[in-house]
Protein backbone atom coordinates (compact mmCIF):
# COMPACT_ATOMS: atom_id res chain seq x y z
CA UNK A 1 0.00 0.00 0.00
CA UNK A 2 1.81 3.30 -0.91
CA UNK A 3 2.36 6.13 1.13
CA UNK A 4 2.47 9.99 0.24
CA UNK A 5 5.29 11.61 1.29
CA UNK A 6 6.14 15.18 0.88
CA UNK A 7 10.01 15.75 -0.79
CA UNK A 8 10.40 19.07 0.39
CA UNK A 9 9.80 22.09 0.60
CA UNK A 10 11.90 22.43 3.48
CA UNK A 11 13.66 19.56 2.91
CA UNK A 12 17.16 19.92 2.65
CA UNK A 13 18.11 18.81 -1.03
CA UNK A 14 14.80 20.25 -2.44
CA UNK A 15 15.72 23.70 -3.17
CA UNK A 16 12.16 25.80 -3.82
CA UNK A 17 10.48 22.66 -5.17
CA UNK A 18 7.80 19.83 -3.77
CA UNK A 19 7.31 16.89 -5.23
CA UNK A 20 4.56 14.64 -3.69
CA UNK A 21 6.01 10.67 -3.76
CA UNK A 22 3.78 7.59 -3.57
CA UNK A 23 6.05 5.28 -1.57
CA UNK A 24 5.93 1.78 -1.32
CA UNK A 25 9.17 0.73 0.77
CA UNK A 26 11.74 2.31 -0.49
CA UNK A 27 10.78 2.69 -3.87
CA UNK A 28 8.89 5.69 -5.36
CA UNK A 29 5.88 4.49 -7.31
CA UNK A 30 4.63 7.86 -8.60
CA UNK A 31 5.36 11.37 -8.14
CA UNK A 32 3.29 14.69 -8.53
CA UNK A 33 5.31 17.98 -8.80
CA UNK A 34 3.93 20.84 -6.59
CA UNK A 35 5.84 23.97 -7.69
CA UNK A 36 4.68 27.58 -7.50
CA UNK A 37 6.69 28.03 -4.07
CA UNK A 38 8.33 31.52 -5.35
CA UNK A 39 6.16 32.26 -8.15
CA UNK A 40 5.96 36.24 -8.21
CA UNK A 41 4.32 36.81 -11.78
CA UNK A 42 6.82 38.02 -14.01
CA UNK A 43 4.91 37.72 -17.04
CA UNK A 44 2.16 39.95 -15.59
CA UNK A 45 4.32 42.54 -14.45
CA UNK A 46 6.04 42.79 -17.91
CA UNK A 47 2.55 44.73 -18.80
CA UNK A 48 2.89 47.05 -16.30
CA UNK A 49 6.13 48.29 -17.33
CA UNK A 50 8.31 50.26 -19.71
CA UNK A 51 10.43 47.34 -21.61
CA UNK A 52 13.31 48.47 -20.14
CA UNK A 53 12.26 48.53 -16.80
CA UNK A 54 11.91 45.09 -16.74
CA UNK A 55 15.73 44.35 -17.71
CA UNK A 56 16.56 43.94 -14.09
CA UNK A 57 13.40 41.87 -13.23
CA UNK A 58 14.27 39.05 -16.49
CA UNK A 59 17.00 38.72 -14.42
CA UNK A 60 15.33 37.15 -11.85
CA UNK A 61 13.40 34.56 -13.30
CA UNK A 62 16.68 32.93 -13.69
CA UNK A 63 19.54 34.44 -10.92
CA UNK A 64 22.16 31.98 -11.52
CA UNK A 65 22.31 32.47 -15.30
CA UNK A 66 21.26 36.37 -15.49
CA UNK A 67 22.61 37.48 -18.91
CA UNK A 68 21.38 34.73 -20.53
CA UNK A 69 18.26 35.82 -19.64
CA UNK A 70 18.23 39.01 -20.52
CA UNK A 71 19.68 38.46 -23.77
CA UNK A 72 16.97 36.00 -24.91
CA UNK A 73 14.64 39.21 -23.61
CA UNK A 74 16.67 41.88 -25.50
CA UNK A 75 16.84 39.15 -28.75
CA UNK A 76 12.83 38.73 -28.29
CA UNK A 77 12.25 43.05 -27.86
CA UNK A 78 15.56 43.97 -31.00
CA UNK A 79 13.67 41.25 -33.35
CA UNK A 80 10.13 42.87 -32.18
CA UNK A 81 11.60 46.71 -33.72
CA UNK A 82 13.77 45.39 -36.42
CA UNK A 83 17.05 46.91 -34.11
CA UNK A 84 20.79 45.35 -35.57
CA UNK A 85 23.16 46.25 -32.74
CA UNK A 86 26.43 46.92 -33.46
CA UNK A 87 29.27 44.57 -34.21
CA UNK A 88 30.87 45.02 -30.55
CA UNK A 89 28.24 44.50 -28.66
CA UNK A 90 27.02 41.60 -30.14
CA UNK A 91 30.07 40.12 -29.24
CA UNK A 92 30.20 41.50 -25.88
CA UNK A 93 27.23 39.69 -25.31
CA UNK A 94 28.33 36.51 -25.89
CA UNK A 95 31.36 36.96 -23.28
CA UNK A 96 28.82 37.53 -20.77
CA UNK A 97 26.39 35.16 -21.65
CA UNK A 98 29.58 32.45 -21.69
CA UNK A 99 30.44 33.86 -18.19
CA UNK A 100 26.92 33.15 -16.81
CA UNK A 101 26.56 29.57 -18.47
CA UNK A 102 30.51 28.68 -16.55
CA UNK A 103 28.41 30.35 -13.61
CA UNK A 104 25.32 27.97 -13.86
CA UNK A 105 27.17 24.86 -15.24
CA UNK A 106 29.31 25.06 -11.88
CA UNK A 107 26.63 25.59 -9.74
CA UNK A 108 24.96 22.55 -11.14
CA UNK A 109 27.83 20.66 -10.84
CA UNK A 110 28.10 22.07 -6.79
CA UNK A 111 24.92 20.76 -6.49
CA UNK A 112 24.76 17.01 -7.60
CA UNK A 113 28.44 16.60 -6.28
CA UNK A 114 26.68 17.62 -3.04
CA UNK A 115 23.81 14.98 -3.40
CA UNK A 116 26.59 11.82 -3.49
CA UNK A 117 28.13 13.30 -0.41
CA UNK A 118 31.30 14.46 -2.65
CA UNK A 119 31.78 17.61 -0.51
CA UNK A 120 35.34 18.48 -1.71
CA UNK A 121 33.48 18.70 -5.32
CA UNK A 122 30.69 20.90 -4.23
CA UNK A 123 33.89 23.72 -2.49
CA UNK A 124 35.79 23.23 -5.58
CA UNK A 125 33.14 24.31 -7.73
CA UNK A 126 31.71 27.09 -5.27
CA UNK A 127 35.32 28.40 -5.53
CA UNK A 128 35.82 28.90 -8.79
CA UNK A 129 32.25 29.94 -9.31
CA UNK A 130 33.70 33.05 -7.53
CA UNK A 131 36.68 33.78 -10.02
CA UNK A 132 33.97 34.07 -12.76
CA UNK A 133 31.89 35.83 -10.39
CA UNK A 134 34.48 38.55 -10.03
CA UNK A 135 35.27 38.49 -13.88
CA UNK A 136 31.53 39.26 -14.38
CA UNK A 137 31.70 41.71 -11.64
CA UNK A 138 34.52 43.58 -13.61
CA UNK A 139 32.40 43.58 -16.57
CA UNK A 140 29.63 44.40 -15.78
CA UNK A 141 29.88 46.12 -11.93
CA UNK A 142 27.73 43.30 -10.32
CA UNK A 143 28.22 39.70 -9.43
CA UNK A 144 24.93 37.61 -10.26
CA UNK A 145 22.29 40.17 -11.84
CA UNK A 146 24.10 42.00 -13.67
CA UNK A 147 22.21 44.19 -16.02
CA UNK A 148 24.72 44.27 -18.65
CA UNK A 149 22.54 42.97 -21.84
CA UNK A 150 19.99 45.76 -22.65
CA UNK A 151 17.80 46.40 -25.77
CA UNK A 152 20.16 47.92 -27.99
CA UNK A 153 23.62 46.65 -27.03
CA UNK A 154 24.97 46.26 -23.91
CA UNK A 155 25.35 48.84 -21.31
CA UNK A 156 29.07 49.91 -21.05
CA UNK A 157 32.61 48.85 -23.00
CA UNK A 158 35.32 46.51 -21.92
CA UNK A 159 37.09 47.69 -18.60
CA UNK A 160 40.87 48.18 -18.48
CA UNK A 161 42.57 45.21 -17.95
CA UNK A 162 39.63 43.04 -18.47
CA UNK A 163 41.35 40.97 -21.34
CA UNK A 164 44.62 39.94 -19.15
CA UNK A 165 42.74 39.56 -16.09
CA UNK A 166 40.44 37.10 -17.93
CA UNK A 167 43.30 35.06 -20.11
CA UNK A 168 44.13 34.36 -16.09
CA UNK A 169 40.78 32.82 -15.10
CA UNK A 170 40.14 31.22 -18.23
CA UNK A 171 43.33 29.66 -18.63
CA UNK A 172 43.53 28.54 -14.77
CA UNK A 173 39.83 27.30 -15.25
CA UNK A 174 41.32 25.07 -18.42
CA UNK A 175 43.81 23.45 -16.30
CA UNK A 176 41.57 23.18 -12.98
CA UNK A 177 38.48 21.23 -14.59
CA UNK A 178 40.30 18.27 -15.44
CA UNK A 179 41.34 18.44 -11.83
CA UNK A 180 36.93 18.30 -11.78
CA UNK A 181 37.50 14.95 -14.00
CA UNK A 182 39.50 12.83 -11.82
CA UNK A 183 37.72 14.06 -8.86
CA UNK A 184 34.26 13.52 -9.85
CA UNK A 185 34.24 11.87 -13.02
CA UNK A 186 36.61 9.05 -12.59
CA UNK A 187 35.54 8.51 -8.96
CA UNK A 188 33.78 5.16 -9.14
CA UNK A 189 31.81 5.70 -6.09
CA UNK A 190 30.09 8.98 -8.36
CA UNK A 191 30.13 6.17 -11.22
CA UNK A 192 28.15 3.96 -9.47
CA UNK A 193 26.04 6.49 -8.33
CA UNK A 194 25.09 7.91 -11.18
CA UNK A 195 25.78 5.61 -14.10
CA UNK A 196 22.51 4.19 -15.47
CA UNK A 197 20.70 6.51 -12.89
CA UNK A 198 17.47 8.21 -14.58
CA UNK A 199 18.20 6.92 -18.08
CA UNK A 200 15.74 9.15 -20.32
CA UNK A 201 15.69 7.72 -24.18
CA UNK A 202 16.02 9.83 -26.91
CA UNK A 203 12.50 9.86 -28.34
CA UNK A 204 10.93 10.55 -24.64
CA UNK A 205 13.40 13.61 -24.37
CA UNK A 206 12.03 14.91 -27.36
CA UNK A 207 8.68 13.88 -27.17
CA UNK A 208 8.42 15.73 -23.24
CA UNK A 209 10.07 18.99 -24.38
CA UNK A 210 13.22 18.69 -22.98
CA UNK A 211 15.78 20.97 -23.60
CA UNK A 212 19.59 21.87 -23.12
CA UNK A 213 22.10 19.83 -21.69
CA UNK A 214 19.49 17.18 -20.78
CA UNK A 215 18.67 16.73 -24.45
CA UNK A 216 22.37 16.49 -25.96
CA UNK A 217 22.85 13.97 -23.08
CA UNK A 218 19.99 11.49 -24.71
CA UNK A 219 21.83 11.94 -27.93
CA UNK A 220 20.14 14.98 -29.83
CA UNK A 221 22.05 17.06 -31.51
CA UNK A 222 20.44 20.58 -31.09
CA UNK A 223 22.21 23.77 -29.65
CA UNK A 224 20.14 26.93 -30.56
CA UNK A 225 23.47 28.97 -30.54
CA UNK A 226 24.61 26.96 -33.29
CA UNK A 227 21.17 26.18 -35.46
CA UNK A 228 19.49 29.39 -34.49
CA UNK A 229 21.97 31.95 -33.75
CA UNK A 230 21.98 35.06 -32.47
CA UNK A 231 24.26 37.45 -30.96
CA UNK A 232 28.18 36.84 -32.66
CA UNK A 233 27.80 32.82 -32.38
CA UNK A 234 27.32 32.42 -36.22
CA UNK A 235 31.10 33.94 -36.45
CA UNK A 236 32.72 31.51 -33.92
CA UNK A 237 33.89 28.41 -33.40
CA UNK A 238 32.22 25.93 -31.07
CA UNK A 239 31.62 22.46 -30.88
CA UNK A 240 28.07 20.97 -29.82
CA UNK A 241 28.38 18.39 -26.96
CA UNK A 242 26.37 15.42 -27.25
CA UNK A 243 26.45 12.36 -25.66
CA UNK A 244 23.56 9.03 -25.96
CA UNK A 245 23.27 7.53 -22.50
CA UNK A 246 20.72 9.84 -21.75
CA UNK A 247 21.74 8.92 -17.70
CA UNK A 248 22.56 11.15 -14.88
CA UNK A 249 26.52 11.04 -14.85
CA UNK A 250 26.03 12.00 -19.12
CA UNK A 251 24.04 14.52 -18.29
CA UNK A 252 26.51 16.27 -15.50
CA UNK A 253 29.21 15.60 -18.10
CA UNK A 254 27.84 17.48 -21.06
CA UNK A 255 28.03 20.38 -18.21
CA UNK A 256 31.02 19.67 -17.77
CA UNK A 257 32.59 19.55 -21.51
CA UNK A 258 30.45 23.10 -22.06
CA UNK A 259 32.60 24.80 -19.37
CA UNK A 260 35.59 23.75 -21.85
CA UNK A 261 33.75 24.88 -25.16
CA UNK A 262 32.81 27.90 -23.58
CA UNK A 263 35.98 29.15 -22.55
CA UNK A 264 36.84 28.31 -25.97
CA UNK A 265 34.06 30.85 -27.29
CA UNK A 266 35.72 33.62 -24.66
CA UNK A 267 38.57 33.71 -25.36
CA UNK A 268 37.73 33.78 -29.47
CA UNK A 269 35.10 36.69 -28.64
CA UNK A 270 37.79 38.46 -26.93
CA UNK A 271 40.65 38.12 -29.74
CA UNK A 272 38.14 38.79 -32.60
CA UNK A 273 36.60 41.77 -30.62
CA UNK A 274 35.44 44.33 -33.33
CA UNK A 275 35.75 48.06 -33.02
CA UNK A 276 32.77 50.07 -32.73
CA UNK A 277 30.13 51.76 -30.73
CA UNK A 278 28.37 48.98 -28.10
CA UNK A 279 25.10 50.36 -28.34
CA UNK A 280 22.83 51.62 -30.12
CA UNK A 281 19.60 53.89 -30.20
CA UNK A 282 15.93 52.00 -30.09
CA UNK A 283 12.78 53.09 -30.64
CA UNK A 284 10.98 54.55 -27.41
CA UNK A 285 7.82 52.29 -28.05
CA UNK A 286 7.45 48.60 -29.18
CA UNK A 287 5.48 48.62 -32.45
CA UNK A 288 2.46 46.33 -33.27
CA UNK A 289 3.41 42.69 -33.94
CA UNK A 290 4.76 39.74 -32.33
CA UNK A 291 7.54 37.19 -32.01
CA UNK A 292 8.65 34.14 -31.04
CA UNK A 293 12.60 33.95 -30.13
CA UNK A 294 14.64 31.66 -28.27
CA UNK A 295 18.23 31.43 -26.92
CA UNK A 296 20.53 29.19 -25.19
CA UNK A 297 20.92 29.56 -21.79
CA UNK A 298 22.87 27.06 -19.30
CA UNK A 299 19.88 25.13 -18.34
CA UNK A 300 18.28 24.62 -21.50
CA UNK A 301 16.75 26.99 -24.41
CA UNK A 302 14.58 30.08 -23.45
CA UNK A 303 11.94 30.78 -25.96
CA UNK A 304 10.30 34.56 -24.97
CA UNK A 305 6.80 35.43 -27.25
CA UNK A 306 6.61 39.41 -27.26
CA UNK A 307 3.22 40.87 -28.48
CA UNK A 308 3.72 44.29 -28.52
CA UNK A 309 0.37 47.01 -29.34
CA UNK A 310 2.40 50.29 -30.16
CA UNK A 311 3.05 51.52 -25.94
CA UNK A 312 5.81 51.08 -24.59
CA UNK A 313 4.99 48.01 -22.56
CA UNK A 314 4.26 44.55 -23.41
CA UNK A 315 1.22 43.70 -24.21
CA UNK A 316 2.05 40.05 -23.38
CA UNK A 317 4.87 38.58 -22.69
CA UNK A 318 5.40 34.93 -22.29
CA UNK A 319 8.28 33.24 -20.93
CA UNK A 320 8.67 29.84 -21.82
CA UNK A 321 11.34 29.11 -19.48
CA UNK A 322 13.97 25.91 -19.62
CA UNK A 323 13.63 24.36 -16.32
CA UNK A 324 9.71 24.48 -16.76
CA UNK A 325 10.30 22.12 -20.02
CA UNK A 326 12.76 20.05 -17.71
CA UNK A 327 10.42 19.42 -15.05
CA UNK A 328 8.23 17.33 -18.19
CA UNK A 329 11.45 15.10 -18.16
CA UNK A 330 12.19 14.90 -14.62
CA UNK A 331 8.44 13.64 -13.47
CA UNK A 332 8.80 11.18 -15.96
CA UNK A 333 11.79 9.65 -14.61
CA UNK A 334 10.76 9.82 -10.96
CA UNK A 335 8.86 6.65 -11.33
CA UNK A 336 9.81 3.54 -10.60
CA UNK A 337 12.97 4.26 -8.49
CA UNK A 338 14.27 4.36 -5.20
CA UNK A 339 13.81 7.05 -2.97
CA UNK A 340 17.71 7.63 -3.37
CA UNK A 341 17.58 8.27 -6.65
CA UNK A 342 15.10 11.11 -6.11
CA UNK A 343 17.86 13.68 -5.32
CA UNK A 344 19.97 12.26 -7.93
CA UNK A 345 18.00 12.56 -11.07
CA UNK A 346 16.48 15.85 -9.57
CA UNK A 347 20.02 17.57 -9.33
CA UNK A 348 21.33 15.82 -12.53
CA UNK A 349 18.50 17.91 -14.68
CA UNK A 350 19.52 20.91 -12.75
CA UNK A 351 16.21 22.62 -12.57
CA UNK A 352 16.06 25.53 -10.96
CA UNK A 353 12.44 26.43 -9.20
CA UNK A 354 13.25 30.17 -9.45
CA UNK A 355 12.62 29.99 -13.64
CA UNK A 356 10.04 27.33 -13.77
CA UNK A 357 7.75 29.47 -11.67
CA UNK A 358 8.67 33.38 -12.85
CA UNK B 1 10.19 18.95 -46.04
CA UNK B 2 9.34 22.51 -47.58
CA UNK B 3 7.23 24.73 -45.64
CA UNK B 4 5.31 26.23 -48.08
CA UNK B 5 4.52 22.62 -48.96
CA UNK B 6 3.87 21.81 -45.74
CA UNK B 7 1.60 24.77 -45.95
CA UNK B 8 -0.10 23.08 -49.35
CA UNK B 9 -1.02 19.99 -47.48
CA UNK B 10 -2.14 21.34 -44.37
CA UNK B 11 -4.25 24.01 -46.81
CA UNK B 12 -5.64 20.72 -48.27
CA UNK B 13 -6.66 18.65 -45.48
CA UNK B 14 -8.32 21.66 -43.67
CA UNK B 15 -9.63 23.40 -46.61
CA UNK B 16 -11.32 27.20 -45.25
CA UNK B 17 -10.53 26.03 -41.79
CA UNK B 18 -6.87 27.07 -42.40
CA UNK B 19 -7.45 30.62 -41.53
CA UNK B 20 -4.04 31.83 -42.07
CA UNK B 21 -1.09 30.33 -43.23
CA UNK B 22 2.55 32.53 -43.63
CA UNK B 23 5.72 33.38 -42.11
CA UNK B 24 9.30 31.30 -42.09
CA UNK B 25 10.46 31.73 -38.00
CA UNK B 26 7.85 30.27 -37.13
CA UNK B 27 6.27 29.53 -39.77
CA UNK B 28 2.21 30.51 -38.56
CA UNK B 29 -0.81 28.47 -39.06
CA UNK B 30 -4.22 29.76 -37.72
CA UNK B 31 -7.04 27.22 -38.07
CA UNK B 32 -10.30 26.50 -36.23
CA UNK B 33 -10.66 25.24 -33.16
CA UNK B 34 -12.41 22.25 -33.82
CA UNK B 35 -10.13 21.18 -36.07
CA UNK B 36 -6.83 22.15 -34.02
CA UNK B 37 -6.48 18.28 -33.13
CA UNK B 38 -6.34 17.19 -37.03
CA UNK B 39 -3.83 20.25 -37.67
CA UNK B 40 -1.57 19.25 -34.87
CA UNK B 41 -1.61 15.42 -35.94
CA UNK B 42 -0.86 16.12 -39.77
CA UNK B 43 2.57 18.54 -38.03
CA UNK B 44 3.27 15.68 -36.22
CA UNK B 45 3.36 13.55 -38.78
CA UNK B 46 5.31 16.00 -40.66
CA UNK B 47 8.25 15.53 -37.84
CA UNK B 48 7.15 18.28 -35.45
CA UNK B 49 7.46 16.74 -32.35
CA UNK B 50 9.45 18.60 -30.12
CA UNK B 51 7.19 21.21 -28.36
CA UNK B 52 8.64 24.24 -27.33
CA UNK B 53 5.44 26.66 -25.41
CA UNK B 54 1.82 26.98 -24.81
CA UNK B 55 0.94 30.50 -24.78
CA UNK B 56 -2.14 32.01 -23.89
CA UNK B 57 -3.25 36.07 -24.90
CA UNK B 58 -6.17 37.79 -23.94
CA UNK B 59 -8.05 40.27 -26.43
CA UNK B 60 -10.76 42.26 -24.34
CA UNK B 61 -11.82 44.01 -27.69
CA UNK B 62 -11.68 41.05 -30.11
CA UNK B 63 -13.85 39.04 -27.00
CA UNK B 64 -10.64 36.67 -27.87
CA UNK B 65 -8.12 34.71 -26.30
CA UNK B 66 -5.82 33.15 -28.55
CA UNK B 67 -4.17 29.96 -27.92
CA UNK B 68 -0.45 29.24 -29.71
CA UNK B 69 1.62 26.03 -29.69
CA UNK B 70 5.11 26.65 -30.56
CA UNK B 71 6.60 23.16 -31.75
CA UNK B 72 10.30 22.82 -33.35
CA UNK B 73 11.29 19.90 -35.47
CA UNK B 74 14.66 18.98 -35.11
CA UNK B 75 15.84 17.66 -38.36
CA UNK B 76 15.91 20.99 -39.58
CA UNK B 77 15.61 23.38 -37.02
CA UNK B 78 11.90 24.87 -38.09
CA UNK B 79 9.35 26.16 -35.69
CA UNK B 80 5.47 26.08 -35.95
CA UNK B 81 3.23 28.36 -34.06
CA UNK B 82 -0.35 26.63 -34.35
CA UNK B 83 -2.54 29.46 -33.54
CA UNK B 84 -6.09 29.17 -32.35
CA UNK B 85 -8.76 31.88 -31.30
CA UNK B 86 -11.58 31.12 -28.82
CA UNK B 87 -14.30 32.44 -27.67
CA UNK B 88 -13.78 34.98 -24.86
CA UNK B 89 -17.06 33.76 -22.68
CA UNK B 90 -16.12 30.25 -22.68
CA UNK B 91 -12.83 29.86 -23.72
CA UNK B 92 -12.10 26.04 -24.83
CA UNK B 93 -10.48 23.75 -26.76
CA UNK B 94 -9.65 19.73 -27.13
CA UNK B 95 -6.54 19.11 -25.45
CA UNK B 96 -3.01 18.59 -27.72
CA UNK B 97 -1.85 16.41 -24.93
CA UNK B 98 -2.16 13.26 -26.51
CA UNK B 99 -0.38 14.29 -29.76
CA UNK B 100 2.26 16.15 -27.80
CA UNK B 101 2.65 14.37 -24.63
CA UNK B 102 5.21 17.33 -23.83
CA UNK B 103 2.04 19.99 -23.42
CA UNK B 104 1.07 18.81 -20.40
CA UNK B 105 2.09 21.24 -18.26
CA UNK B 106 2.33 24.15 -20.36
CA UNK B 107 -1.71 23.45 -20.83
CA UNK B 108 -2.00 23.56 -17.45
CA UNK B 109 -0.60 26.48 -16.62
CA UNK B 110 -2.44 28.19 -19.42
CA UNK B 111 -5.84 26.80 -17.79
CA UNK B 112 -4.65 28.55 -14.39
CA UNK B 113 -3.11 31.89 -16.08
CA UNK B 114 -6.12 32.62 -18.80
CA UNK B 115 -8.86 29.94 -17.90
CA UNK B 116 -9.08 28.30 -20.99
CA UNK B 117 -10.32 24.95 -20.89
CA UNK B 118 -8.46 22.35 -22.23
CA UNK B 119 -11.06 19.32 -22.90
CA UNK B 120 -9.67 15.74 -22.40
CA UNK B 121 -7.20 17.12 -20.37
CA UNK B 122 -6.92 14.83 -17.52
CA UNK B 123 -5.09 16.98 -15.03
CA UNK B 124 -6.89 20.51 -15.06
CA UNK B 125 -5.56 21.83 -11.45
CA UNK B 126 -4.02 24.54 -9.82
CA UNK B 127 -0.08 24.25 -9.62
CA UNK B 128 1.75 27.59 -9.85
CA UNK B 129 -1.03 30.10 -8.35
CA UNK B 130 -1.49 30.01 -3.94
CA UNK B 131 -4.05 27.25 -2.57
CA UNK B 132 -6.61 30.29 -1.76
CA UNK B 133 -6.63 32.17 -4.82
CA UNK B 134 -10.15 33.55 -5.92
CA UNK B 135 -12.26 30.72 -8.51
CA UNK B 136 -12.59 32.14 -11.54
CA UNK B 137 -10.31 34.67 -11.28
CA UNK B 138 -7.53 34.87 -14.00
CA UNK B 139 -4.06 36.72 -13.16
CA UNK B 140 -2.90 37.13 -17.13
CA UNK B 141 -6.22 38.33 -18.21
CA UNK B 142 -6.18 41.59 -19.32
CA UNK B 143 -9.14 42.74 -16.60
CA UNK B 144 -6.85 41.28 -14.10
CA UNK B 145 -5.75 44.66 -12.55
CA UNK B 146 -2.46 45.01 -10.21
CA UNK B 147 -3.09 46.89 -7.09
CA UNK B 148 -0.28 49.66 -6.98
CA UNK B 149 2.39 49.15 -5.24
CA UNK B 150 2.31 52.06 -2.69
Amino acid sequence: MPVRVAWGIQHPMSGHLTLYLDVDGDYVINTEPDVGYTHRGLEKTAEYRHFIQFVPIIERACNFDASNFALGYARAVEALMGVEVPERAKYLRVIAAELSRIMSHLYAQALLSMTGGFETMTVWSANDRELILDLLEMLTGARVTHTYIVPGGVRADLPEGFKGRSEEVLSYLERRIWDYYKMLFQNKTFQDRTMGVGVLSREEAIELGVTGPNLRASGVDFDTRRDDPYAAYDKLDFNVVVFKEGDSYTRALVRFYEIAESIKIIRQALKDLPEGPVKCKVPPALPKGEVYTRVETGRGELGIYLVGAGGNRPYRLKISAPSFRNLMGLIHLCRDVPMGDIPVIYYSFDILLLDVDR
Amino acid sequence: MELGRLIEEARAKLGSDLLEAGGVKPLLLRVKPERVVEAASLLKQRGFNHPLSVTGVDYPERKEIEVIYHVSRLEDKAVVALKVALSRDKPSLPSLRGVWPGVHLHERETWEMLGVRFEGHPELKRFLLQDDWEEGVYPLRRDYKLKPEV
